[in-house]
């Protein structure tokens, strides 16, 4: 696992409601403190309950003048950028922003954003709407955003693929590179979806976990008394470079991106596969695309969004395709489920525990589901050497799947 | 109505209030032309003058914009 064609992480960027920045971030993911609460702006909705990040003052962060023009999903896209520019050592004033990238992923842009100018609009007139309702909210608008504010000119978008889009984004952003389209590329994820009509939407379809009395254990990801994912937002970018470029810089390598599988079910809008054929293809496309088998992989990061279906398609799944039993964990115990933004935030879990020797316990999980015969911590637990996966699936079946490994 | 226009872009499009001066241009102000459409609604919304974003982006300076604020209000 030397290759020259793999891609290293050089840069890590986290705005999580574990903590804003990567070290809080860790810290609270680590301690395995949950996050969700009542939040009361969802005052009224049939579920209340959310994880919010705690402590982003975007006007202190990112100035009030370029703040009032930005969503709250592209807030937190800029500010895991510049965490992960300034850990990665590269310096924006230096680099040829034409061979620098930003692939970034999100479910749904900005839709607090559009219910916002919608209100004005059914109050005030068409008259009234801002001129800045499109540019804050279309989806593109944060790798737009973040090509601005760091002068990287080259490739340039935002992909959807709902829940999975962070790790497709990363995904799609080791091609880039090993393709040699960029030098450098800026990949992750951000989110900011927890609004009174998405979270209505949500809630009608019966995914959001109905745990008011016990926020606490609303995520609870593997389970036997689970009853859906807690919303959540956020965002994590990381610096990707070709691993022989980072060496020869001899920049910090954090980790490094070995593969990527992905696919679609080709099965439910929303339902995920019974049997997890399309995650299976998508793992063991990863897994083949990093030349490495199932019995290479110690640590899997799950989607393990804490819902009845996909806790349990993907628990079999894994014990299917990984019987030796790697250690797995679904960080959205503590972290509620970022959406859109979650596959980036996990991928950067994933290298942490790699670096760091320590996969982060699955808060909120007292007893496993008797269905599943999966090794989930319970506790912070050692990372094994070889590979790790951080497995993303998306509403619409979208599956993305990472493989990770040690610098 | 100087102080008007100035206190509408501090507060509402916050801008730094140093660079807001009757001799400022858009540009001093870094008012690009979505700023302007903003301003055009605040100015109707908050003032009930009627400016157009384009007789906005016609007023030189920040001055001749808040003459244009006198003149639509003496003729309201």
């Amino acid at each position: 696992m030397t290759s020259g064609a793999d891609v290293a992480v050089t840069g890590l960027g986290l705005v999580t409601p574990a903590g804003c920045g990567t070290a809080a971030s860790w810290a609270g993911v680590l301690d395995g403190r949950p996050t969700a609460a009542l939040d009361p702006e969802l005052k009224g909705n049939p579920v209340q309950l959310s994880c919010r990040v705690p402590g982003f003052d975007a006007d202190v962060l990112l100035g009030a003048r370029r703040a009032l023009r930005l969503d709250p999903f592209t807030r937190f896209a800029l500010v895991a950028a510049r965490e992960a520019i300034a850990d990665s050592g590269l310096d924006p004033a230096e680099w040829d922003g034409a061979r620098v990238g930003v692939v970034l992923g999100c479910a749904d842009g900005g839709p607090g954003t559009v219910e916002a100018q919608h209100r004005t609009l059914l109050d005030e007139g068409a008259h009234r709407v801002s001129p800045l309702l499109l540019p804050m909210q279309l989806p593109n608008m944060m790798a737009g955003q973040t090509a601005i504010e760091f002068g990287a000119t080259g490739p340039n978008l935002v992909v959807a693929t709902a829940c999975a889009s962070g790790a497709t984004a990363i995904g799609v952003a080791r091609d880039l590179l090993l393709l040699d389209r960029c030098d450098v590329v800026l990949a992750g994820g951000a989110e900011a979806m927890i609004t009174p009509l998405v979270m209505a939407g949500f809630a009608r379809m019966g995914a959001l976990s109905g745990r008011e009395d016990d926020p606490a254990t609303a995520s609870r990801p593997f389970d036997a008394g689970r009853d859906g994912f807690v919303a959540a937002e956020g965002g994590a970018v990381l610096v990707l470079e070709r691993t022989a470029d980072a060496r020869a810089r001899s920049a910090r390598i954090r980790g490094r991106v070995v593969g990527y599988g992905a696919g679609a079910d080709a099965h439910h809008m929303t339902s995920p596969h019974p049997e997890g054929a399309g995650s299976e293809a998508a793992v063991r496309a990863a897994l083949a695309d990093a030349g490495a088998g199932p019995g290479d992989v110690g640590h899997v990061n799950a989607h393990g969004t804490s819902t009845p279906l996909n806790d349990l398609a993907e628990g079999r799944m894994l014990a299917r395709v990984l019987p030796h039993g790697p250690v797995v964990t679904s960080t959205k115990g503590v972290t509620g489920h970022m959406l859109g933004a979650a596959g980036a935030v996990e991928a950067a879990l994933t290298v942490l525990a790699l670096e760091t020797g320590v996969v982060p316990p699955t808060a909120g999980l007292s007893t496993l589901d008797p269905g599943l015969d999966i090794e989930v911590a319970t506790a912070p637990a050692s990372c094994p050497d070889g590979v790790a996966l951080s497995n993303s699936f998306g509403f619409g079946g979208q599956n993305a799947v990472l493989a990770l490994a040690r610098a | 109505m100087f102080e008007t226009l100035k206190e509408m872009l501090v507060s509402k499009l916050k801008v730094a209030p140093e660079q807001v001066t009757p001799e400022a241009t858009r540009e001093d102000v870094e008012l690009d032309s979505l700023a302007v459409v903003e301003l055009s609604l605040l100015l109707e919304k908050e003032l009930g003058l009627q400016i157009s974003d384009d007789e906005l982006l016609e007023a030189a300076t920040m001055g001749d914009m808040a003459d244009l604020m006198v003149e639509r209000s003496a003729s309201a």
